[in-house]
């Protein structure tokens, strides 16, 4: 090949990649509203990290679109989504919600999971004086205290306290009354914040706090770490953690044999399919909280219609094939909207925003009420047990028994079953 | 071989200072016009347009930055997301202890990230090539694994970041934003084209080519590396500084973001090193590609089409667009 043939190819090669991005360019969707349908725009993780959660969302945010479709729509008109991956990266989330409200113009935006996206959306949402649902935010709302926001994640009003109130709540109803506590967790966001109101419920208690340590984020031995508790001889050992070492604790503390009274508490990771399929009976004895497992205390209505759209649709889609943790809320989220429009007969996100802050809400996911800054009224973490694992089927944790609820008291489901090594 | 890699460290001519002076002008006036244009056409695009010009001319800057130390002497970084990161947290720090406005920030973060750059400078310099590049690496893991530790900037948790009310003529903050990043990146283009063609630029040009040839010729190149190392560290921290006031909530994982890190050597081997429009243009390039994929195709394909790109322009044209340009210009004589 000649000299001259390899700078056509190179230009070529150029010339290439200037059309990709341009022919890219122009088909960025027109800035064209029309009356209809309904558009609601969403930056959502369905890439990255965070991507098995946001699939899991996004599908019921779509079942809860194809219901309300199959009904007849919005104040007559259909409902529509705009979506973006935000790649579980906060800072693409800026440019997608600039590029919903002012491009695309859609009539209402609500936020991608989780709480890093939602406060890296709140200064447009803010400025453009935007109405906005969000999924699964920790305490995103108390630094900017904007009035038209609403958080779906059952924490209540005092976030950090929530994830270790049913955990220490129950351990204090045993008898005898324990005395001693080891607090652990990874050295990251949620963990800080479920550990530093564990720290707080366990003085409240009185219990003597034996092992208060925190871990690096990567870390892959926890041996180490539970031997150190073993050690302690801590009646009560409270564990926050993000899903890898969620599964790590767990095996650890079966490897090693530790023998405390209870093990676990904010363990994220344990409400998904993965994490029970993976773990199997290895989890039975283990607490942990939730938001919602399939027992007889939890009847809301339509929940088990929605789960069973939801399981037959994950199946297909592959995304969690249970859908407990995030999907009946964000399905919920969507009720709320819709239950706040037809009351109010309009988009008008003022009004709307008033109507949320007034009402209460009947949902898939129970009764909500929101407080002034958004939050659940009602704090509503469980605290369960699992119970009678057997093996590492999937299927078993759909029936009631496994995952049985200890706390609060008005969904109590079962009691528990102490010490956690026997 | 390239021209400007054999490009004697002998006096600047007046007429090398003439054509400087035209280009620092020529790119002053750019940045200007650039800013007023950004300021007429937001008006009618609206905030989205401020966002995207953001992030793009972040990497104009970024990639700039970079190309003093890695493209005009060789030296490569990987630690660039640290020296963005040292600037953000700068602006986190003094925000939480002063109150300080972005004015002050910006030029502190600057400072704080040249200083780093400089102790690298004189603690790694002594390694050359692949060994340089691995002492910047880690420079990087060691300055996350001090903020992931340092809970008053918000460790590993996090913090938020409250934007200032907008004043002046601004009608908001990210207008404001997009103007300060255009302007600090004409400012570091400029700065790219002092160094390029002063007797810094082509003392390192001489470095890049054979340090130990450049040094028996009379090449000061301990100061040399270490005005490039600062420089550098000085503008990726200037980078840095606005970001918490871009994203509001800022944790280890986005200031110290492989995006950034990839990004920010990717564009300039892109464009092509040799000179100061190569990171400007790969920046271009790659940045408003990335853009428009982001509401497009829409995933974190993003990464995979800069690593596409890099390795097409690696096998196909390794001197990046500079060098294909150069060479259509050679061939049509």
């Amino acid at each position: 090949m000649s000299k001259n043939d390899f700078t056509i190819n190179r230009r070529e090669a150029l010339a290439g990649i200037a059309t990709a991005a341009l022919t890219a360019g122009s088909i960025v969707p027109a800035s064209a509203q029309t009356q209809q349908p309904i558009r609601i725009g969403m930056g959502m993780a369905m890439t990255g990290g965070l991507a098995a959660l946001g699939k899991s969302a996004l599908l019921g945010m779509q079942i809860w679109k194809d219901d309300l479709n199959a009904r007849g729509g919005l104040l007559g008109r259909k409902v529509e989504f705009v979506t973006y991956d935000d790649q579980s990266s906060p800072a693409v989330v800026p440019g997608i919600y600039s590029k919903l409200i002012d491009i695309d113009k859609v009539d209402l935006v609500v936020s991608g999971y989780a709480t890093n996206q939602i406060a890296a959306a709140m200064p447009t949402i803010m400025q453009k004086k935007r109405l906005f649902m969000t999924l699964f935010g920790l305490a995103a709302n108390d630094q900017f205290k904007y009035d038209r926001y609403f958080q779906m994640q059952p924490n209540g009003p005092d976030a950090r306290m929530e994830f270790s109130r049913g955990y220490i709540e129950t351990a204090m109803a045993m008898n005898p009354k324990p005395k001693t506590i080891a607090l652990v967790g990874a050295d990251a966001e949620f963990p800080n914040i479920a550990l530093d109101g564990a720290r707080e419920n366990a003085k409240k208690a009185g219990l003597k706090i034996v092992y208060d340590k925190m871990y690096p984020p990567n870390t892959i031995d926890f041996g180490t770490i539970v031997r150190s508790i073993k050690a302690t001889e801590a009646e009560l050992v409270f564990v926050a953690s993000y899903p890898p070492d969620s599964a790590g604790m767990v095996r650890a503390a079966r490897e090693v044999g530790l023998k405390s009274r209870m093990f676990g508490g904010g363990m994220i990771g344990l409400q998904s399919a993965a994490l029970k399929t993976q773990l199997g009976p290895l989890l039975n004895g283990v607490v942990g909280y939730d938001l919602y497992v399939p027992e007889p205390t939890l009847k809301f209505p339509g929940i088990e219609e929605f789960l069973k759209k939801y399981q037959a649709e994950a199946a297909k889609q592959g995304v969690d094939p249970l859908g407990f943790y995030i999907a009946p809320f964000a399905y919920a989220e969507m009720q709320v909207l819709e239950q706040a429009i037809v009351a109010v007969g309009s988009l008008d996100e003022a009004k709307l925003a008033q109507h949320i802050h007034k009402a209460s809400f009947d949902t898939v996911a129970g009764t909500i009420k929101f407080q002034e800054r958004g939050e659940w009224a009602e704090p509503r973490v469980l605290l369960v047990q699992y119970q009678g694992v057997t093996g590492n089927d999937v299927e078993q944790f759909k029936q009631t028994g496994r995952q049985v609820i200890l706390h609060p008291p008005k969904y109590k489901s079962g009691d528990i079953k102490a010490p956690f090594g026997d | 071989m390239n021209m400007d890699h054999t490009t004697v460290t002998s006096g600047v001519t007046q007429t090398d200072k003439r054509r400087r002076r035209t280009t620092e002008l020529m790119i002053a006036a750019a940045g200007i016009l650039l800013s007023l244009l950004l300021i007429v056409v937001g008006r009618t695009y609206g905030d989205y347009f401020y966002v995207a010009s953001y992030v793009v001319l972040q990497f104009v800057l970024l990639a700039t930055a970079w190309n003093v130390l890695g493209g005009y002497s060789g030296y490569v970084n990987f630690g660039s997301a640290g020296f963005f990161a040292v600037g953000c947290y700068t602006t986190i720090l003094l925000g939480k202890l002063f109150d300080a406005p972005l004015a002050v920030c910006v030029p502190a973060a600057g400072i704080v990230a040249g200083l780093i750059g400089l102790g690298t400078g004189y603690l790694s310099l002594r390694l050359r090539g692949v060994f340089f590049s691995i002492a910047t690496l880690a420079l990087a893991v060691m300055l996350q694994t001090l903020i992931v530790n340092w809970s008053y900037v918000g460790g590993a948790r996090g913090v938020y970041v409250l934007r200032p009310d907008t004043s002046g003529p601004f009608d908001s903050y990210v207008q404001l934003l997009a103007i300060v990043m255009c302007l600090m990146a004409t400012a570091a283009v400029i700065v790219a084209v002092v160094v390029e063609r002063s007797w810094i630029g082509f003392g390192l040009a001489a470095l890049r080519d054979d340090e130990t040839a450049a040094e028996a010729a009379g090449v000061p190149s301990l100061r040399l590396k270490l005005i490039a190392t600062t420089l550098s560290g000085f503008l990726m921290g200037v980078a840095g500084a606005p970001f918490p006031y871009y994203i509001t909530y800022v944790d280890p994982a986005s200031a110290f973001s492989l995006a950034i890190a990839i990004n920010t050597i990717a564009m300039p081997l892109i464009g092509g090193t040799a000179t100061w429009w190569g990171p400007v243009v790969g920046a271009l390039l790659l940045g408003i590609t990335q853009q428009v994929l982001t509401v497009t195709i829409s995933s974190a394909a993003n990464l995979l089409i800069v690593g596409v790109l890099l390795v097409i322009f690696v096998a196909v044209a390794p001197n990046g667009i500079v060098g294909l340009v150069r060479k259509f210009r050679e061939s049509r004589r």
